[in-house]
């Protein structure tokens, strides 16, 4: 109970994207290639772990009319923080993330977690909430672009898995093909809650 | 001249905001149920997206270049972004109450639109000047209203047809949105002839 | 008024520990950053032009080929490479219009005129069609070939160039800017040459 419960609540029951549906510009913008869509699950993760842990430690001395400014310049601090390291460390997916590095400031799960939940609790289980969403966040990233990458160019992580003969469906890492998967992901899931529930 | 133009038609339909880009998605989806409303979000984006391109603009090239500070570029902007909304929302307060009614409860959310942030980066990414941002600004709310219209019009219309229970909501949204994708993308290669 | 105070005071010492912490990663990330830029510039440029011992990205000659709408000239840079003190080639990029945009091109030359390779630096075109331009097999068959040895046109437009199926925009574009840009050089060949 407890941490352990945190911790897990976000990979499924309340998956922030197949859930409740928050942060799908960057979901369906970055998801055309697998290690596009694990690199900004693993920063925008790094994000929600700083900023709920700092927002978690001062929630305490801020005043409430300033909250939301607040929490915004803390969360633009790690975002910076991981933009230059991208840059930095891994120039490559920094250069293929291109403006969705800068944008996960405005990524609604971020300031929906600092408002909602690390903004209420301790420490200890701002952090489970942190790698929990991250960890769900990353794990809806992956498979919406695995889905992508495999039907519509034939690869796994840049690997080819798909027998020659098979002619990539090229509109799924094509925009139109980012919105065919999530909407057809959600209806999935819906679908299995709802047999599940009855 | 020509490039203003390139840069309006280009923004609205071949780089549109929300089915190319992928910016704007949320207010996308949670505003378009009716066209009365969507036109409302689509005026106050328009407003703000031209605004914050001129401030952030004007920041970065006398405050952030000068002083060799863009790294802290993320973090102006979205401040730039959030009191400027504020401000919006005050003045609006005071001159007209109709207005206010209309867009008020929109102008709020427009802060965590990722549009917004996003145009002012854009704007400084491709190197654009003060003229050819103001354009890129009004023309990228422009995409995002044009957008979010034809969606509240398609989505009006099937609220009266009968979908499958689990496809009601977001994953028709995102089929409908699937569909108007495919037929922007049509708009691709407009420039190269 | 106390509280608008107490307000102020709050948020301008978060902002200033935000700072304060930007500051310091900006520094430690500055050196590697640079470092990353120039040794993507020195990739691209070994890339179309492997033969040189120099450091190209420090020698360069810049000339004005053109004026743009406001009449400022536009300069394009030629990396110079070198074994010893003997030129070996020139590296410069050239932009091809595109299906979805501008295509930025870099090409290696030998002093002779003759391609030793060819890079796409940036574009937007389509994943999976215009885009395969930045594959292998279309760029590989630039290596050797001149302005005399060749006719600058698609194979399907009557010239040498093997087309790429389901794009015909892109490797057009792509083909006409290599040849506009091997013109370039042989019209400004000396001049290049010899100021380096």
């Amino acid at each position: 109970m407890g941490f352990y419960n945190e911790l897990i609540k976000g990979v499924w029951r309340e998956n922030p994207v197949f859930r409740i549906v928050l942060g799908i510009c960057p979901t369906l913008a970055v998801s055309t290639q697998v290690s596009n869509g694990v690199g900004m699950g693993l920063a925008a993760t790094f994000v929600l772990l700083g900023s709920n842990v700092i927002i978690s430690l001062i929630r305490k001395g801020i005043p409430d009319k300033i909250r939301i400014p607040a929490f915004i310049v803390v969360i633009s601090t790690f975002v910076t923080i991981v933009d230059l390291f991208m840059a930095a460390y891994t120039p490559a997916l920094h250069e293929r993330l291109g403006i969705f590095i800068p944008l996960i400031v405005v990524n609604c799960i971020i300031l929906g977690r600092a408002e909602a939940f690390a903004s209420k609790s301790t420490v200890w289980m701002s952090i489970a909430d942190a790698l929990g969403m991250g960890a769900g966040f990353t794990v809806a990233l992956t498979i919406i672009s695995s889905i992508r990458e495999v039907l519509g160019n034939g690869t796994f992580f840049g690997i080819q898995v798909m027998p020659e003969a098979f002619s990539p469906a090229v509109i799924m890492i094509l925009p139109p093909g980012a919105f065919l998967t999530i909407g057809a992901l959600l209806g999935f899931f819906n679908y299995l809650s709802k047999r599940r529930s009855t | 001249m020509e490039k203003l133009i390139v840069i309006v038609l280009s923004v609205v339909l071949v780089n549109n905001f929300i089915l190319v880009r992928f910016l704007g998605l949320c207010p996308f989806l949670g505003v378009s149920r009716e066209i009365k409303s969507s036109l409302s979000m689509g005026v106050a984006v328009i407003f703000v997206m031209t605004l914050a391109s001129l401030c952030t603009w004007l920041i970065q090239y006398y405050l952030l270049v000068p002083y060799k500070v863009e790294f802290l570029q993320t973090i102006v902007f979205i401040l730039v972004i959030a009191a400027l909304v504020q401000f919006v929302e005050m003045v609006i307060q005071k001159v007209s109450p109709v207005l206010q009614k209309a867009l008020g409860i929109y102008l709020p959310l427009i802060t965590t639109n990722c549009a917004v942030l996003g145009v002012c980066i854009l704007n400084i990414r491709e190197d654009y000047n003060l003229l050819e941002t103001i354009i890129h600004g009004a023309g990228a709310g422009l995409g995002f209203t044009l957008a979010i219209l034809l969606m509240a019009g398609i989505r009006e219309r099937m609220s009266l047809g009968k979908v499958p229970q689990s496809m009601q909501g977001f994953p028709l949204s995102f089929i409908i949105a699937c569909l108007m994708a495919l037929s922007f993308f049509g708009f691709q290669g407009f420039f190269s002839h | 008024m106390r509280e608008l105070f107490n307000l102020t005071v709050v948020l301008t010492i978060i902002c200033s520990l935000a700072a304060t912490a930007l500051a310091l990663v900006y520094n430690i990330t500055k050196d590697p950053i640079a470092y990353q830029q120039r040794l993507k510039k020195l990739k691209a440029i070994k890339a179309v032009q492997p033969n040189y011992d120099n450091e190209p990205d420090q020698d360069f000659v810049d000339i004005s080929l053109e004026k743009n709408a406001e009449g400022d000239a536009v300069l394009t840079r030629f990396y110079l490479t070198k074994k010893g003190t003997d030129p070996t080639g020139v590296v410069f990029v050239v932009t091809a219009i595109g299906y979805g945009g501008p295509i930025d091109l870099m090409l290696g030359l030998t002093p002779d005129g003759t391609i030793t390779g060819i890079q796409i630096l940036k574009h937007t075109e389509t994943p999976g069609l215009g885009a395969k331009i930045t594959e292998k097999k279309f760029l590989q068959q630039f290596t050797a070939k001149n302005a005399q040895n060749t006719t600058w046109t698609l194979k399907k437009d009557g010239g040498d160039i093997d087309q790429i199926s389901g794009a015909t925009i892109s490797p057009q574009g792509v083909v006409k800017a290599i040849s506009e840009g091997l013109i370039l050089f042989s019209d400004h060949h000396d001049e290049i040459l010899t100021a380096g």
